[in-house]
């Protein structure tokens, strides 16, 4: 049993009951668990309020008698401390409980089940149908999501080592603008300080702990966020694809004619190295005709996998 | 950020909901309690042996929690300080936003009345947190949904599957036993009634799924084709994407190093080598080794 918790517990009651703020000396004559020097005991106390407040307490520093040069006292008002989510009934509580399920085994979820917990406290009876629902899961998070999410909300810089494209580690300082789920991976959308350049980076290629910084709120989020991924396409690839394969390919790709074995497409040069992999992945299903620089590419690297497989 | 169960300030978090949940549960079983707090029994215990000492000022029984568990279920008086129900930290409620979201793209069950508390209740979170964390899913979701049916109900799914190996859409009919993951891909273990086997699926490459209202035969089907083949090759430059294709470590690997790849098919083997466009050399064995040559030979065919 922690005497620290114990004591973080009696200050929050005490401050809670109070109907006036209680001064510095009445909570260390009255409430248990200060104890030492004057100076032990403010050292103490000043760590208190930081854990309190690192739970989401608000601690009210004030005087009721502004007259009189009163020593400054501390108090907890209720309806701050208090969850306030408005009317909720059986079926509310029942959708929010399945939400908060769908974080089983991923990065939110002590949060989550601390979350249900408050949920079930509110003593409303979730609805049991709604509940027979299955519950959506949460995929692709690791470790630096909680601290990512956390600077989203706070307005915080950070800073990671990211894996380049040939795996080298690069440092990179973030102010990060949004997180985003999509298809079982998380990106973040973010302004890169150094190259002032928005970037998307993909949660699982970070590969250091996430520092987040302690200041908040050092800059603003752009109501419409920059799509760097909409740039005007430059160039388009015709490529010959052998009918009813390259599948991947066609996704993004216009058919311009076709014979008995083979169609002619055209789609948009937006990721030099996915295309090259893409041709390449569909062997023999593929050609490429224009561009010229491509197609060299291409012939480039058949040519070296066949050294290496000689 | 508060994640092991046992720092003082994670329990003073759980003692302080502690009280709120107890006033709603008179009662509850000690081992209940715990899974509701997903902790040990053992921590339970220590919890409400902290929270026996805790109350006002004076500090005298009059003051203090009365708390009663002895018999192994927990009742609750003289609690009226801490009796509210604490607010959401943002991650709190973060987890609810983003987990409304997933339901909301997820569940092809919910009636009209569902989609709009949703709506209604995802704006209020949305108010406290802002909108910049947000899961927008796409088809996978509700694909898995019907996945997540297909195991609850024991009834066959009609889908089509892309598998990448063959760069073919098939259409088969499977009965879904479980989901699992490995290395953040989800993938789920069905009974293919077309291939009369089981199989392995990755939930990600459905691209259509019907759920079919009535119920097949699973035939017992003692070999599973989950055999997984390994070769072992040579790093010849560092690339992200290969790595990631063969889930290699990247701390591990430097140009020169030998390294074991492991696929449940020698075709999608073979592809990903190619897609590598030279960053990894086969060794062997040898007729891997000649199965890359052969395809490098009639891809260079096309362009010779």
């Amino acid at each position: 049993m922690s005497r620290k918790s114990e004591r973080l517990v009696n200050l929050t009651i005490a401050l809670l009951a109070t109907k006036r703020y209680l001064t510095k000396s009445e909570i260390f004559r009255t409430i248990e668990g200060y104890e030492g020097t004057p100076d032990a005991m403010e050292r103490m106390f000043e760590r208190d309020k930081d854990d309190l407040r690192s739970l989401g307490i608000v601690i009210e520093l004030g005087t009721f008698d502004p007259l009189f040069e009163d020593e400054a006292g501390y108090r907890i008002s209720p309806s701050s401390y208090q969850l306030n989510l408005g009317e909720l009934d059986g079926s509310d509580v029942a959708l929010l409980s399945i939400a908060a399920s769908a974080w089983t085994g991923a990065a939110l979820e002590r949060e989550s089940t601390s979350a249900l917990v408050k949920l079930a406290s509110m003593g409303v009876d979730s609805d049991e149908d709604a509940l027979s629902l299955l519950a959506p899961r949460v995929g692709g998070t690791n470790t630096s999501f909680a601290a990512i999410t956390e600077a989203v909300i706070r307005r915080a810089e950070i800073e990671f080592k990211y894996l380049g494209k040939d795996l080298t580690q690069q440092n990179r300082r973030i102010a990060p603008y949004s997180m985003r789920g999509q298809n079982g991976s998380w990106y973040l959308v973010g302004n890169d300080l150094d190259k002032q350049e928005m970037r998307t980076f993909r949660l699982d290629r970070i590969v250091s702990e996430v520092k987040v910084s302690k200041k908040s709120n050092s800059f603003q989020i752009p109501e419409q966020i920059p799509n760097q991924d909409a740039d005007e396409v430059k160039e388009f690839a015709l490529l010959r694809i052998r009918k009813n394969r390259g599948h991947q390919l066609r996704s993004v790709a216009v058919v311009l004619r076709s014979d008995d074995e083979w169609e002619e497409l055209s789609l948009p040069i937006l990721d030099d190295s996915w295309l090259l992999r893409s041709i390449l992945w569909h062997l023999d299903d593929v050609e490429v005709v224009e561009p010229s620089s491509l197609r060299e590419r291409v012939l480039y690297s058949l040519k070296e996998l066949r050294v290496l497989h000689g | 950020m508060v994640n092991q169960p046992n720092t003082p300030l994670a329990q003073t978090a759980r003692l302080l909901d502690l009280v709120p949940f107890l006033l709603a549960h008179q009662g509850i079983s000690i081992s209940e309690l715990a899974k509701h707090f997903k902790v040990e029994n053992e921590v339970i215990i220590d919890d409400l042996n902290t929270l026996w000492m805790c109350g006002l000022p004076g500090y005298t029984p009059l003051e203090l929690i009365d708390l009663a568990f002895d018999s192994g279920y927990v009742t609750i008086r003289n609690a009226a300080p801490l009796a509210y129900v604490r607010t959401m930290s943002s991650s709190e409620v973060v987890s609810l936003a983003l987990g409304l979201d997933l339901l909301r793209e997820s569940s092809l069950n919910l009636d009209n009345d569902q989609i709009a508390r949703i709506d209604r209740l995802s704006a209020q979170l949305r108010a406290q947190i802002g909108s910049h964390i947000s899961i927008t899913a796409g088809a996978q979701t509700s694909n898995r949904s019907i996945i997540a049916s297909s195991i609850s109900k024991r009834l066959p799914v009609e889908m089509t599957y892309y598998s990448t190996a063959s760069d073919q859409e098939t259409r088969r009919i499977v009965t879904a036993y479980d989901f699992f993951q490995e290395s953040d891909v989800e993938y789920f273990r069905a009974f293919c009634h077309t291939a009369e086997s089981m199989r392995t699926f990755r939930v990600d490459r459905i691209v259509t799924a019907v759920l079919v209202h009535e119920s097949k035969e699973v035939v017992n089907d003692q070999n599973p084709k989950n055999e997984r083949i390994r070769v072992g090759a040579t790093v010849r430059s560092l690339d992200r994407t290969s790595a990631e294709a063969f889930r290699l470590a990247y701390e591990d690997l430097e140009v020169g190093a030998s390294v074991v790849l492991e696929a449940f098919s020698s075709e999608w083997l073979v592809r990903a080598i190619m897609a590598g466009a030279g960053s990894l050399a086969v060794e062997e064995p040898a007729e891997i080794r000649q199965l890359v040559r052969r395809s490098v030979d009639s891809a260079i065919a096309l362009y010779e």
